[in-house]
């Protein structure tokens, strides 16, 4: 097993087998990272509690809910500002967030009384919102307060409100993915088949493992309205709590992320036959072939064609430009889980960039199985690391560009390592053939930032040359291309600053039924 | 749709099917044609890689034999929405092959049968059989 042991962790033996380097006719078989783990003792792990796992990422994103966490305000923390999942109903979930403000006295006396009085003043502040999810914390889980028992009572004082309880606690797993786990899993426990929805389409769809970030599921929205597909409801990005409680009513689940909602679509096939179709919203070729697939199933692989074609010739040029000047960069592909699948191959072909090493924090090995397949040989592929581990890897590799979240990235940046925030993006929506276009924007601006050029020279001391200073991305960038590629009277990104108001007031082509609507529906 | 929460804890213990790699032996030339075919999977599908060795194990068979099927010129049958996932994933590769593979043409119906037979048994060896993902046999999802 091609094991890397690196030398800030030569204490900590048990992490050589959470690292590995595919060698020349290596396959997965020879090289796979452990993964999934409990951290180990001494390493300082970057991953986030399986509380945060479940509302953070998955929970929070549902627009039209009160989330209120169950414990100390503390654990709301990376509610406000942090996240980028915006919604089509001015972020309500962004901008409110709610703690039942549990002290030392609730851990003594219990604190369930003080969370029935939290839901029912939530719930009077905001009248127009019906609907609320519970969050257990480690706190209010270790002095065994019965959040279900009291969710019920609320909901027989008011019927016209709804709660969804989730048990999943900051020690509820090794990770952030225990509490994805959890949430998929309650969710369909507790809510899906409870609502009946309105069938307005013969191809209905829940669009499963997509936040919205930054706008990536209405740029997806756009794709699948343009092909008269009926998006029942997205698992969980800018979708209402109610359309989640009708997943059962779909044709086919298309499963963006399989890390954090695999776990929903492989119960709702085995629970109500829905099939799982598995896509990639990154890159052209990849959405490409995923339209293509979710057209195929349900006969309007024509509809999708028309789209390929009418994106591919606005978009494509535009990357191709980025592709010639960032021809062989060097990138660690560095994201919290699924990421690291979604975006190795593709950046390498559509891009020009080379992987040299992806990291996961949160993943499974099954991520890491796509990943590591997905990278050429040599790269360094990590589960779980430590800051040290990351700091001796750029060190080491030295990339000239760095994909991860916002916490290592800040290190990146003291190293002087150029890092794009690949958790919430920097001017994102990076999905659909648009967005691939601005992910490669911003690329090309960290790797050639001037700015980041300057931070270099040391203004402490008298011998830096202070009669040359003025250079511009595109200086940096076309000094070493042919004649022919400097003269391109392209410049790059050519969209809007922000693509989604567009996108919200777009009107879509009604497409006449194949099948009759049942009385039922 | 019928609603069934049912669990088939059984559904874990599916054979092993290979105890080494299926193609160790094969001549240098055939192992070429289907590297190119294994490497296009890896890097560009995911249907093999669902988190459970069982659904493995039907994912790489549905969609392979499929493939196959749509190879020789086959009329594919998709009786259920599972079979049309899989049809839909075979169409894909079917074409990627086409246009990859150009020595895909000069073969008869037998030898594109044999061929994705072998490729079959290299993708269930990476994936299920020869795997070190250690959560491939958890009975849950």
């Amino acid at each position: 097993m091609p094991y890397h042991e690196f030398e800030v962790s030569k204490c900590i033996p048990e992490r050589k087998m959470h690292a590995v380097v595919k060698g020349p006719g290596e396959d997965l078989t020879h090289a796979l990272p452990k993964g999934y783990l409990n951290t180990i003792p001494g390493t300082i792990s970057e991953r986030g509690c399986a509380y945060c796992g479940a509302k953070h990422v998955i929970g929070t994103p549902m627009k039209d809910v009160i989330h209120l966490s169950h414990g100390p305000v503390g654990c709301t923390y990376d509610t406000w500002q942090t996240k980028r999942y915006i919604s089509d109903n001015n972020n309500f979930q962004l901008k409110y967030t709610f703690a039942s403000d549990v002290k030392e006295k609730h851990i003594v006396f219990g604190a369930e009384k003080l969370l029935k009085q939290n839901i029912l003043e939530a719930f009077d502040a905001f009248p127009d919102i019906k609907r609320m999810t519970i969050y257990q914390t480690c706190a209010t889980a270790l002095i065994g307060d019965d959040m279900s028992a009291i969710a019920e009572e609320v909901m027989a004082e008011r019927p016209e409100v709804d709660i969804f309880v989730c048990n999943s606690p900051g020690f509820g797993g090794p990770s952030q993915s225990g509490g994805h786990h959890k949430i998929n899993i309650a969710w369909l426990n507790q809510k899906v088949g409870t609502v009946e929805p309105d069938i307005t389409s013969d191809y209905v769809i829940n669009y499963v493992g997509e936040y919205n970030i930054q706008g990536d599921q209405e740029v997806m929205l756009d794709f699948f309205r343009r092909m008269g597909i009926q998006v029942l409801s997205t698992f969980t990005g800018n979708s209402t709590y109610d359309s989640l409680r009708s997943m059962h009513r779909a044709h086919l689940n298309v499963l963006e992320c399989a890390r954090s909602a695999e776990y929903l679509c492989d119960e709702l096939r085995v629970r109500y036959g829905i099939p799982r179709l598995d896509i990639d919203g990154f890159g052209h070729k990849a959405l490409g072939d995923s339209l293509r697939k979710i057209g195929l199933f349900f006969g309007i692989e024509d509809r999708a064609e028309a789209i390929i074609a009418e994106e591919t010739a606005r978009w494509k040029p535009e990357l191709d430009w980025y592709k010639e000047r960032l021809q062989g960069k060097k990138v660690c592909l560095w994201p919290g889980g699924s990421k690291l699948w979604h975006w190795a191959h593709a950046i390498q072909e559509e891009m020009g960039v080379k992987v040299v090493s992806v990291y996961t924090k949160f993943g499974h090995q099954g991520d890491m199985e796509k990943g590591v397949s997905r990278c050429g040989e040599g790269a360094l592929a990590i589960d779980d690391p430590n800051e040290l581990e990351n700091q001796e890897a750029m060190l080491t590799l030295k990339p000239d560009v760095i994909f991860t979240g916002k916490r290592p990235g800040e290190v990146a940046k003291k190293m002087r390592v150029p890092y794009l925030n690949a958790h919430a993006y920097h001017n994102g929506p990076y999905k659909g053939f648009e967005g691939w276009v601005r992910f490669a924007r911003d690329i090309y601006n960290a790797v050639y930032s001037p700015m980041h050029q300057l931070s270099a020279i040391d203004i402490s001391k008298d011998d830096y040359e202070t009669g040359k200073g003025f250079v511009t991305r595109r200086m940096l960038s076309d000094a070493g291309l042919p004649e022919e590629a400097k003269a391109s009277p392209l410049t790059g990104y050519t969209g809007k600053f922000d693509p989604i108001p567009d996108l919200r007031q777009k009107t879509y082509p009604a497409f006449e039924r194949r099948v009759a609507p049942a009385v039922a529906e | 749709m019928a609603k069934s929460k049912e669990k088939n804890v059984a559904r874990a213990n599916y054979p092993k099917l290979y105890d080494h790699d299926p193609l160790a032996d094969v001549e240098p030339e055939l192992r070429a044609r289907i590297s190119e075919m294994e490497t296009y999977i890896m890097k560009n599908c995911l249907w093999q890689f669902n988190s459970r060795g069982w659904d493995r194990r039907k994912q790489n068979a549905g969609i392979l034999g499929k493939t196959a099927q749509l190879l020789v010129g086959e009329v594919v049958d998709n009786p259920t929405p599972l079979d049309k996932c899989h049809w839909v994933d075979a169409v894909l590769l079917a074409r990627n092959f086409k246009e990859r593979c150009l020595w895909l043409a000069d073969l008869g119906a037998d030898e594109i049968r044999s061929i994705i037979e072998k490729l079959h048994a290299r993708i269930d060896w990476l994936t299920i059989d020869g795997s070190l993902n250690e959560e491939l046999t958890v009975q849950n999802y």
